[in-house]
């Protein structure tokens, strides 16, 4: 059973569940208190024990179903032939070698007719040659992939159906003992068939061959499809001449002092730690230890007050074709928010939404807006879609803003006549200390084409236009003067 | 004392405390294991007072640590009782000087008195908090912190050592560490992500809304008075409501209250002027009051005729997910224009601060 449970878990972790070694233990620990007789009963224990996300929970009833849904199988060691997948174990014998043709095909899929296979025997030891001096690399490779593919679905975790199987990521850490195993089985499996005996022999002399230089050659094969690999993720990479944002020192400068009186309007909730000031409640105890030189009466009494906190802001910025122009302006806002506060969470979208925080955090500013475009977070060419973000926002990252956060949106309101779900930015305003809208439009146009302007301002406890240095400046400023103004009123 | 999970089902039950079998395992393993429960679950589905019954279940008090913003050790763990301290310094005065009376210099004074230093600090000049008070017990308790959201991170932190070891540090006083463990259930809202570190010293529940059984059971045991086919057709309705996209989906205890306000009411079966006459009951929001209104008859539409025999069968069995029937794609512009009102009207009143055209447009 531990074993069973341990493998489970390893499966979960695979999938992106993260469960730490306590839990583990945790969880052996739990199933020894409880029968583990019982499905239902050793579902809720690990759930509770393993999992602690609400959103890893369909993961974890789909893989439970999968992998305690065959008992037996599950108890079984890998390394043991192959009797727990669903499907029809390798269909090696339906491989057709045709030696007439100079590719050597293997046909796997569709099985032609009875006699499976066509090897002369003149040709067998050629066959075995070619095999070994790669000029079969296509057979040998077809082999290669379908023993993979065979030991991944094995490794899999006994599930029921092979195909809802990811056989791409485990593919570098195949071992050759169980590539072995399956060309044992496929021999055996060709005994199984009326095929001649004669010829079995002669190709399991061949294979032995095969086997003996396996393992380089399966060093070859995993080289190889490392190599493709790296080559498709290369291909993908540069699809767009990167864009140069350069910013001078002055612009820099400018945008941090501005940032800076910002951060003081936005800042985050009374914290619980209480300092000395000269306004507030008494502190008794430090009362008492001043007074003691008085004779325990208190002439000085110390007060303390709570300190405001630093700002918590999450930025969600809109960088698609519609806001291209101000969009460098707008990333530099971001980025500055970033580098002068410590708890800054930003977002970009255009029709999906994605956290930026890290391109922000780690690079220089110029790579780092240039990693935004490159389009690799999201699609940058798509439809800006505001009802869609606002959603995905509400469903991932609601739980990442707290009743102190600030939320500021960077963008246009246009969403394409998109459905623009103005209860999602509701959701996020009840949520949020503030919700603060920085649109690059002139407010007249607003209302105009598909801008949902309208329907977002009214949500908005701010929604302001800003689209360079200069107008941020003058908003903060009035901003800072009003609030300012309005206290002194009371 | 929870011998199996049977039996952990059977006592909760005896407490007015229907639960379906994983709750029960789960409360079960975390008596068995000694772990804090972490129930996550939207409001009213029955967290708090899984504890409760919990504590009368196992007989043990129930000590409550409500948490709040704000929420510090000095109201959490223990707090030193300065008048108490100065209070007896001052009774104890003439004692005092009694005791050092025949000291020969000020050295020897102090040092007398040093050896005597851990009396001003001792257990009885402490005022203990919900925490301190679960680890001192010297019979075993259960300990319930509730809304563990409402509270800061901080606190999450100072939590740790408690839920970890079942034990606490007071400076001045050393390590408490709890004679039996308690019985520790910690509720959230979900309205903030909680720490890994907390996270993984719990075992963690996630509370739904119950199945109809389970709720027509758990509706038949706490309102008793409610007529049988009654209750079955409260239970259609609400389950109905919970498909809706409603901002708050009534919960067992809107249940509870809804079933008894039509008690009192003498009401034979549901129908449409009832539901709107007892709808405050059930839901919280005037946006989704609109959005009930709206599907009214196909919320009605499930409704057994006052035939209670074929229904208790029908609960039982497999049934189609219930899809509400479809808005109109069109969004309704009346609805939305009267919503900004209601925005505007609320962003002035909380913040006073007039967002003027002027300063925006330039």
């Amino acid at each position: 059973m531990d074993a069973a449970v341990n493998r489970f878990i390893c499966l979960l972790k695979r999938n992106g569940v993260g469960i730490s070694p306590a839990e583990s233990i945790d969880a052996m620990r739990a199933l020894a208190c409880v029968t583990p007789a019982d499905r239902e009963t050793v579902r809720a224990v690990l759930r509770s024990a393993l999992i602690k996300d609400r959103h890893d929970i369909p993961m974890f009833e789909e893989l439970f179903e999968l992998f305690f849904s065959l008992p037996k199988a599950a108890q079984q060691p890998p390394s043991e032939p192959d009797a727990t997948v669903g499907a029809p174990p390798l269909k090696a014998e339906r491989i057709v070698l045709d030696t007439e043709d100079e590719g050597y095909t293997l046909s796997g899929g569709e099985p032609p007719a009875t006699d499976e296979i066509k090897i002369q025997p003149g040709n067998l030891a050629a066959m075995g040659e070619n095999l070994l001096l790669k000029r079969a690399q296509s057979l040998l490779d077809q082999v290669m992939q379908r023993a993979t593919h065979q030991v991944n679905v094995r490794r899999a975790g006994h599930s029921a159906c092979p195909g809802d199987l990811n056989f791409a990521d485990t593919l570098p850490t195949l071992d050759a003992d169980l590539v072995i195993d399956v060309v044992e089985k496929l021999m055996a499996d060709l005994h199984d068939l009326d095929v001649d005996e004669r010829l079995i022999e002669q190709f399991a002399s061949q294979t032995a061959l095969v086997l003996d230089r396996l393992p380089e050659s399966l060093k070859r094969y995993l080289e190889r499809e490392l190599a493709l690999q790296a080559i498709r993720r290369v291909d993908v990479e540069p699809r767009r001449p990167a864009q140069s944002y350069r910013f001078n020192e002055h612009e820099r400068r400018e945008m941090e002092e501005i940032v800076r009186r910002l951060g003081r309007k936005l800042r985050g909730a009374r914290s619980y730690r209480r300092v000395v000031s000269r306004r507030g409640r008494i502190h008794v105890a430090r009362t008492l230890r001043n007074s003691l030189s008085y004779d325990a009466i208190p002439f000085h009494p110390v007060l303390t007050s709570q300190r405001q906190e630093k700002p918590r802001i999450a930025v969600i910025c809109d960088v698609s074709l519609s806001v291209r122009n101000t969009a460098r302006f707008m990333l530099h806002l971001v980025y500055s928010l970033q580098a002068l506060f410590e708890q800054v969470k930003s977002f970009v979208f255009v029709s999906d939404l994605a956290d930026a925080s890290q391109y922000f955090e780690q690079l220089p500013i110029d790579e780092a807006i240039a990693a935004v475009f490159s389009g690799e977070l999201i699609d940058c060419d798509a439809n800006s879609n505001y009802g869609r973000a606002l959603e995905i926002f509400c469903q991932r990252y609601l739980g990442s803003v707290t009743r102190q956060t600030t939320v500021i949106i960077l963008g246009d309101g246009r969403g394409n006549c998109n459905p623009p779900n103005a209860w999602a930015l509701e959701e996020i305003r009840r949520r949020v200390k503030q919700l603060i809208w920085l649109s690059p439009e002139p407010r007249g146009s607003w209302g105009l084409g598909s801008s949902d302007m309208k329907l977002y301002e009214p949500i908005c406890h701010r929604a302001e236009v800003v689209r360079n240095l200069k107008e941020l400046e003058h908003v903060v400023e009035a901003w800072i003067h009003r609030s300012t103004t309005a206290a002194s009123y009371n | 004392m929870f011998e199996s999970i049977d039996q952990t089902i059977d006592q909760l039950a005896a407490q007015q405390y229907l639960c379906d079998r994983p709750l029960a395992t789960v409360a079960f393993v975390a008596h068995e294991l000694s772990k804090p429960i972490l129930i996550e679950g939207s409001a009213g589905v029955g967290k708090t007072e899984l504890a409760k019954a919990v504590a009368r279940a196992l007989d043990r008090p129930l000590i409550r640590l409500q948490c709040y913003g704000g929420l510090d050790e000095s109201r959490a763990l223990y707090e030193w009782e300065y008048g108490k301290q100065l209070l007896y310094t001052e009774i104890l005065r003439d004692k005092i000087s009694h005791f050092l009376a025949d000291t020969a210099d000020l050295p020897e004074a102090i040092e007398r008195l040093h050896r005597h230093e851990e009396l001003f600090f001792a257990e009885h000049f402490i005022v203990p908090r919900p925490l301190l008070q679960a680890m001192r017990s010297p019979e075993p308790v259960v300990l319930l912190i509730d809304e563990i959201d409402r509270a800061e991170e901080h606190f999450e932190a100072f939590l740790l050592e408690v839920l970890g070891e079942f034990q606490v540090t007071v400076p001045e006083l050393g390590t408490i560490k709890a004679k039996t463990p308690p019985y520790v259930v910690i509720t959230s809202n979900n309205t903030r992500d909680l720490s890994d570190a907390l996270k993984r010293r719990c075992l963690h529940l996630f509370m739904d809304y119950p199945d109809p059984a389970r709720e027509l059971a758990i509706l038949r045991l706490k309102v008793p008075e409610i007529g049988e086919p009654m209750a079955t057709q409260v239970v259609d309705v609400i389950r109905r409501l919970r498909r809706l996209d409603l901002r708050k989906a009534p919960s067992i205890s809107e249940t509870l209250d809804w079933a008894q306000a039509l008690v009192l009411l003498n009401a034979e079966s549901i129908d449409r002027g009832l539901i709107e006459q007892t709808l405050p009951l059930l839901i919280k929001y005037q946006r989704d009051t609109h959005q009930v209104s709206e599907r009214m008859n196909w919320l009605l539409e499930g409704l057994p005729d006052a035939e209670p025999e074929p229904v208790q069968h029908d609960l039982h069995g497999p049934q189609p997910p219930l899809r509400p029937p479809r808005k109109p794609a069109v969004p309704d512009l009346q609805e939305m224009e009267a919503r900004k009102k209601e925005h505007a009207a609320r962003y002035f009143g909380r913040d006073r601060i007039r967002p003027d055209s002027a300063s925006g447009g330039g």
